[in-house]
């Protein structure tokens, strides 16, 4: 008897001991975010440290969803907790995503709150940190300015006399736009072009306003480096001086500035005749239905958002914080750089800010397509302007119908689908 | 006479000459199509990132070790790198015992359904990856081979085994039949003539299909990327990162794949030279 006991008292002993210790394993981080080697190192070495025990693993697009996807079709998954961009979770089922009401978290901006429901009533994602489009030059640019442009107040019309100012001074087009195979070029036309001339993006898509940008875009194209179209990070460009002027995101321009800091400046995206449009970037942290121990990954997520640890992903990936947190004096020059120009840029005169394409799920990649093909028609190919839109047009109206997507910033306000006009 | 004769240029001496000028050129411009791409890669791994992004480039590196030492300290590179040896160790025996069997029967044997047998071998690639690695997933993690080393062999095998049998086909069908009767009259049976006569006839072959599935499952990613997760190999742990890296750090990481890799052909380079001994006989 007294045997037996004591060998049941040892087996649940060790029963606990191993639970204890499956209790205890790692949270997988399976991310989108801070891919390259050095953001991915910053991840595991500073902003993780102080998370317990965390595999951080950032992927490609492709195997992330692959993974994912694997995971909750056979019911049972590794993956903690999803670190992506709001575009990846909205092409996913918000049922797969746990609702994260309950940790009582948030971003600052109630409309990325409100985003990261992703249509339903619960938080489906907590906003984890955020970006825009920027533009830099080299110092050496700047003495070729057209008379009387203000840097900080740049409109289009300067930015394509600047290109042909250092084109003519030079004898090369030092204008880089990000065309390449990884570009995000569609975010310059959907938070960008369209906002700055037609005070919209899905609405006006075809409108007369909307020949009038790509017409700008072709005198911008004049002055752009024709190897732009292989360009996806324009840092590289201005560090190697193959681009003079940038736009891109401010991750993507961050090693010019931290490598060279005296070299180049940041400055605001210019404005059109409708403002000066921008966009934020955001991304989130959600959690799958499968993830293995549901309470280490909300801890994980709840360590995400502390100041500190917003702070130190900062440093880490050049994307801000969403929440409200007092910046150290000491960040490295490209968060000092990409920061004033946000800051400008959000607080001029002629601001015109723009939000993310919403509601359009798993078709966020054939809208943005549409940008992409418009503009390879146009500009690459040298179609015309008014064909082109309207066949473009066609692809866009399906999308809609079939998302059903009402209208975002700064489209105004639609009742069902947003209308292609 | 005897100053005509000298007079004369040997016009087949010339030829001799301009052939062997061909001959030379063609060699050089052939190493150098493989050797000037990995010379570049070994001077930018070796250079500091500003002479990394200035051009024109300099032909002797600066010997700045900050790349390398960055991936030094880059976490679990060496478990990764453990990981891709154990998976393109066990891709290659795997392939090499299911393969090298099936290449001997397909050139040995008539059975019915032969020609069907080999199109559908080569089947096995008709499927992108990226197509199958969802359900494989699936099925792996239901099987619980999901996350290991055996299970990613498995896959890669896969895809190698085309080309093992393939090429061991053709081997054993280089080696005439006569030999396998001659030995089988000298008192050896059907297993010692292959293992005494033929296998080491077409050993150095069975290495150059070995070495083809190694460097198969050494280049693979989707699949190393969706089907390991703490077992990853070093592909999927530093490819998909790089693309979006500095390009110092490219450099670098490029390095560092192609290093391994390098090493294990010339590790067994020899028996390759012996192949090529076979095809020239």
């Amino acid at each position: 008897m007294n045997i037996r006991h004591m060998t049941a008292g040892a087996v649940s002993g060790l029963a606990l001991l191993v639970s204890a210790v499956s209790a205890q394993a790692e949270v997988l981080f399976w991310s989108t975010q801070a891919k390259p080697v050095e953001e991915a190192q910053a991840m595991r070495e500073q902003v993780l440290a102080g998370a317990g025990d965390v595999d951080y693993q950032p992927n490609d697009g492709g195997p992330w969803i692959t993974r994912l996807n694997a995971e909750l079709s056979a019911g049972s998954g590794s993956i903690g907790v999803l670190g992506a961009l709001h575009g990846d979770f909205s092409a996913m089922s918000p049922d797969d995503l746990v609702s994260l009401d309950d940790l009582g978290l948030g971003a600052a901006s109630d409309t990325f709150n409100e985003l990261a429901k992703l249509g339903t009533d619960d938080t489906k994602y907590i906003p984890w940190m955020q970006a825009s489009y920027i533009m830099a030059a080299n110092k050496k640019a700047l003495e070729h300015l057209p008379e009387g442009a203000d840097i900080n107040a740049l409109s289009y019309d300067q930015l394509i006399a600047w290109g042909a100012n250092v084109k003519e001074a030079t004898g090369e087009a030092k204008f880089g736009f990000p065309a390449g195979p990884k570009g995000l070029k569609h975010r310059f036309f959907q938070g960008y072009l369209y906002p700055s001339y037609t005070n919209g993006v899905v609405r006006t898509f075809a409108s007369d306003k909307a020949v009038t940008a790509w017409e700008k875009m072709r005198e911008l194209w004049a002055v752009t480096n024709p190897g732009s179209t292989n360009f996806s990070f324009l840092q590289e460009q201005l560090l190697n001086e193959d681009v003079w002027i940038a736009f891109d995101h401010t991750s993507r321009l961050a090693a010019a500035f931290n490598e060279r800091p005296d070299d180049f400046v940041a400055f605001p995206a210019p404005a059109g005749p409708e403002g000066r449009g921008f966009m934020p970037v955001i991304a989130g942290v959600g959690i799958p239905r499968t993830a293995p121990d549901m309470e280490a990954s909300k801890a994980l997520v709840a360590h995400m958002l502390k100041p500190e640890t917003q702070i130190a992903t900062l440093r880490a990936t050049n994307f801000f914080p969403v929440v409200d947190v007092e910046l150290p004096g000491d960040l490295p020059p490209s968060v000092q750089a990409a920061g004033n120009a946000v800051a400008i840029m959000s607080a001029s005169a002629d601001a015109n800010p723009g939000l993310l394409p919403a509601g359009l799920g798993d078709k966020g990649g054939d809208f943005n397509r549409v940008f992409v093909d418009t503009f390879e028609r146009i500009i690459l190919a040298g179609q015309p302007i008014e064909a082109v839109l309207e066949d473009q047009k066609k692809t866009l109206v399906r999308i809609m119908e079939e998302t059903g997507a009402p209208c975002w910033a700064p489209d105004a306000p639609s009742e069902g689908a947003c209308p292609v006009e | 006479m005897t100053a005509a004769t000298t007079d004369v240029v040997d016009p087949g001496q010339d030829t001799r000459k301009a052939g062997r000028y061909v001959y030379i050129t063609a060699v050089v411009l052939l190493c150098a199509w493989v050797l000037v791409p990995l010379y570049f890669l070994l001077i930018n791994t070796l250079s500091s990132p500003e002479a990394v992004n200035s051009y024109p480039k300099s032909f002797i590196p600066e010997f700045d070790l900050g790349s390398l030492t960055f991936f030094a300290g880059f976490e679990g590179i060496l478990t990764a790198l453990k990981n891709s040896i154990l998976v393109a160790a066990l891709t290659m025996v795997m392939s090499i015992l299911i393969g090298a069997p099936a290449g001997y029967a397909l050139s040995r044997f008539e059975f019915r359904g032969k020609e069907l047998f080999r199109l559908l071998i080569l089947l096995t690639r008709a499927f992108p990856l990226p197509l199958l690695a969802l359900p494989l997933a699936v099925m792996f993690i239901r099987t619980g081979i999901d996350d290991t080393v055996f299970g990613l062999a498995l896959v890669h095998t896969t895809l190698a085994i085309p080309f093992a049998v393939l090429i061991t086909f053709s081997l054993f069908s280089g080696i005439p039949i006569e030999l396998e009767e001659a030995a089988w009259t000298l008192g050896c049976n059907r297993v010692t003539a292959f293992q005494k006569v033929i296998l080491p006839l077409v050993l150095p072959g069975i290495t150059a299909s070995a070495i083809f599935a190694f460097v198969i499952s050494w280049n693979e990613v989707f699949a190393a990327a969706v089907l390991t997760i703490e077992n990853r190999t070093l592909t999927a742990f530093l490819l998909q990162n790089l693309d979006t890296s500095p390009l110092h750090l490219k450099f670098a990481g490029g390095f560092i794949l192609v290093v391994p890799a390098l090493i294990f052909i010339f590790a067994v380079r020899k028996y390759l030279f012996a192949m090529w001994g076979i095809a020239n006989r």
